[in-house]
């Protein structure tokens, strides 16, 4: 299978006053295409900065990114923007809907920046939402909707432009575990049925469970990777000190 | 609140410019009553716009009859007409008020005033000479004497005069508001028998008024030289001509207060409204952080917040100018109850133009700044923003 997502010795170094800190230190990492992968690691060990810096959402320090084979940070600001709206859909613990809008809007926004024209926007939109669950809840407001409707309604947003790559930031974290349950469903199924490739960042075992391959990372480095997953996370078990 | 800054701007600058325009207009019109053939002497030296003032209404000074009479003796000079005010009790009906006396020589004055300074009559006709009758200006039937109309009898420290007609307007509320009549009447009330506060010179038509406005400064000075042993003469000379650069300075004036007053109204609104856009960009900042995630161009967040701060320019200005336009309205109205000067406040389709593009303007210069911050953030910072 070829590879979608390639990093080279990526470093991250935060500037804090006079201060260094290392989020990642000399990350190589090769992602095929449809891959279902799961990133954990505990609090401040630089999973999410690894999101980012996948997502085209920040820059590393040192180091290079490629997608699908192109240096991204070769790529101009609008075409970052460009891959960002096509190629990756986001889904972030927070939700990060947009609260003057509703449900609907909130999915049809990437088409907008895509220039799909409105009726095309409204029809994807709604089938979207009807495929999570939410046909509904179309024209609520995100502070109508429940925690789990609301990463529902984001996940219709990062599948509205049909993106290869789903990126998701701790989507369980403010989740109760059936609602939790429920999102990581949707997100096999899109990995299963859509063949899409899914990364997702959790510290929450039972989430990881759910991926094909996992990666652990501690301080910055990946401190295993593999797709034994049972045997990974029977590590943790035994050794908390790797989370 | 978040329109406030450019409301109070743009609120200032319609209102002092339609107040200035209404107050230049009314100046323009008061000066412009001097007719071209005709010369005003008056106590007092203008050089600027006080003195102006202290020379209407603040010196005892008068013009001699004597020097009245030197004067109509210039060849070139066809007439010369004395005029002299003062306060006297006035009643009608059941009301005494103190109202303005304007006394003048009816015959002669009467001419000058329909034929070069445009005094138009409204109701009834003008006093005939030798009678006890008086005109009065058009405030004095609506506002101190209401319901007084030609034919109508008023009482002047005891005089039964008759009025015979109402003028229209002469520009200023305290020339509305005076009772006209004729100069013998005028002394025998107010006890001043002898000179007059202004006088008016009818000069012969083709003879070049500045060089008359100098014979008679020569008359002027030989009369106070002999009287007072000085040289300077305590009288102005004004002439078409001098009140029209009279007018020009004060109207300079106007303007450099206006335009000092507007420059800072704009510097409020603009920072107002940079202020305002400056907090929306940092309230929002995990907002453009969404939308660069789902792939908004740094070009499409900027005309998002530049779109944004014009309209809330446009909806500031439309507030201000509303509000601008009701204070000078009410300005004028305080101004006509009150006795001040008496002007229209001037709200012209230009003005409201004005500020409507002004505050669209401003709010796309001042929204400028922080929506080109917003679009350069980094996607993750901004995402990270309140995390």
């Amino acid at each position: 299978m070829e590879t979608i997502i390639k990093l080279e010795d990526v470093w991250k170094i935060y500037q804090l006053g006079k201060v260094e800190v290392f989020a990642l230190r000399g990350i190589s990492l090769e992602i095929k295409k449809g891959t279902f992968l799961s990133i954990i690691g505990p609090s401040g060990s630089g999973k999410s900065t690894l999101l980012n810096i996948i997502g085209c959402l920040d820059f590393p320090t040192k180091g290079k990114v490629f997608l699908d084979g192109k240096d991204v940070q070769k790529l101009s600001p609008d075409e970052l923007a460009r891959i960002r709206g096509k190629k990756i859909g986001f889904i972030f613990q927070q939700f990060n809907l947009l609260p003057n809008l509703t449900a609907i809007e909130n999915v049809a926004l990437p088409m907008v920046f895509q220039g799909i024209p409105e009726k095309e926007r409204e029809k994807r939109a709604k089938d979207l939402l009807r495929m999570v669950g939410l046909e509904g809840r179309i024209n609520h407001k995100p502070q109508e909707l429940s925690g789990g409707e609301q990463q529902r309604v984001a996940i219709a947003r990062a599948l509205s432009n049909d993106p290869e790559i789903i990126i998701a930031d701790e989507p369980t974290g403010n989740l109760d575990s059936k609602s939790g349950k429920k999102i990581m469903e949707i997100l096999r199924n899109l990995h299963l049925k859509e063949k899409k490739t899914i990364l997702v960042v959790t510290h929450d075992p039972q989430i990881a469970s759910f991926s094909e391959e996992i990666l652990v990372i501690k301080d910055g480095k990946i401190v295993r990777e593999g797709k034994n997953i049972e045997e990974i996370l029977w590590q943790k078990l035994k050794n908390e000190r790797l989370f | 609140m978040t329109t406030l800054g450019i409301l109070i701007g743009v609120f200032l600058i319609c209102s002092l410019l339609s107040l200035s325009e209404g107050l230049k207009e009314s100046i323009i019109s008061e000066l412009r009553t001097l007719g071209k053939e005709v010369l005003m002497i008056f106590p007092g030296e203008i050089t600027d716009l006080s003195s102006l003032f202290t020379a209407f209404f603040g010196r005892g000074l008068k013009i001699e009859d004597e020097t009245i009479e030197k004067i109509k003796k210039i060849e070139g000079v066809e007439n010369v007409v004395p005029l002299d005010y003062g306060a006297s009790l006035v009643r009608y009906k059941e009301k005494t008020k103190t109202v303005l006396l304007f006394g003048y020589p009816r015959k002669e004055a009467q001419e000058l005033f329909k034929m070069n300074l445009g005094w138009k009559l409204d109701q009834g006709r003008w006093p005939k000479p030798k009678k006890r009758e008086v005109i009065v200006g058009k405030l004095v039937p609506s506002d101190i004497f209401p319901g007084l109309k030609p034919g109508d009898k008023i009482y002047i420290k005891g005089r039964e005069f008759l009025v015979t007609g109402v003028l229209k307007s002469l520009g200023t509320k305290q020339d509305d508001s005076m009772i006209g009549l004729d100069i013998e009447d005028y002394r025998k009330i107010t006890g001043f028998r002898k000179g007059s506060h202004f006088a008016l010179v009818k000069i012969k038509s083709g003879v070049d008024t500045e060089r008359m406005a100098q014979k008679i400064k020569e008359v002027l000075k030989e009369t106070q030289k002999r009287k007072a042993g000085k040289e300077e003469i305590p009288f102005t000379i004004l002439t078409n001509e001098k009140a029209g650069s009279i007018a020009g300075n004060i109207l300079a004036l106007i303007q450099i207060i206006v335009f000092a007053f507007a420059s800072v109204a704009i510097i409020v609104g603009g920072i107002g409204i940079m202020n305002t856009m400056f907090t929306s960009v940092r309230e929002r900042t995990r907002e453009i952080g969404i939308l660069k995630a789902v792939g908004a161009k740094n070009s499409e967040i900027l005309i998002i917040f530049l779109i944004e701060s014009a309209i809330m320019g446009i909806i500031g200005g439309i507030l201000g100018t509303f509000l601008g336009i009701f204070f000078a309205k009410f300005v004028e109205f305080y101004g006509q109850v009150h006795p001040l000067l008496y002007f229209k406040a001037s709200i012209t389709p230009n003005l409201i133009l004005f500020g409507f593009f002004f505050s669209l303007f401003v709010g796309i210069i001042s929204g400028y700044w922080p929506a080109k911050r917003a679009a350069a953030l980094k996607p993750a910072d901004a995402l990270r923003y309140f995390e």
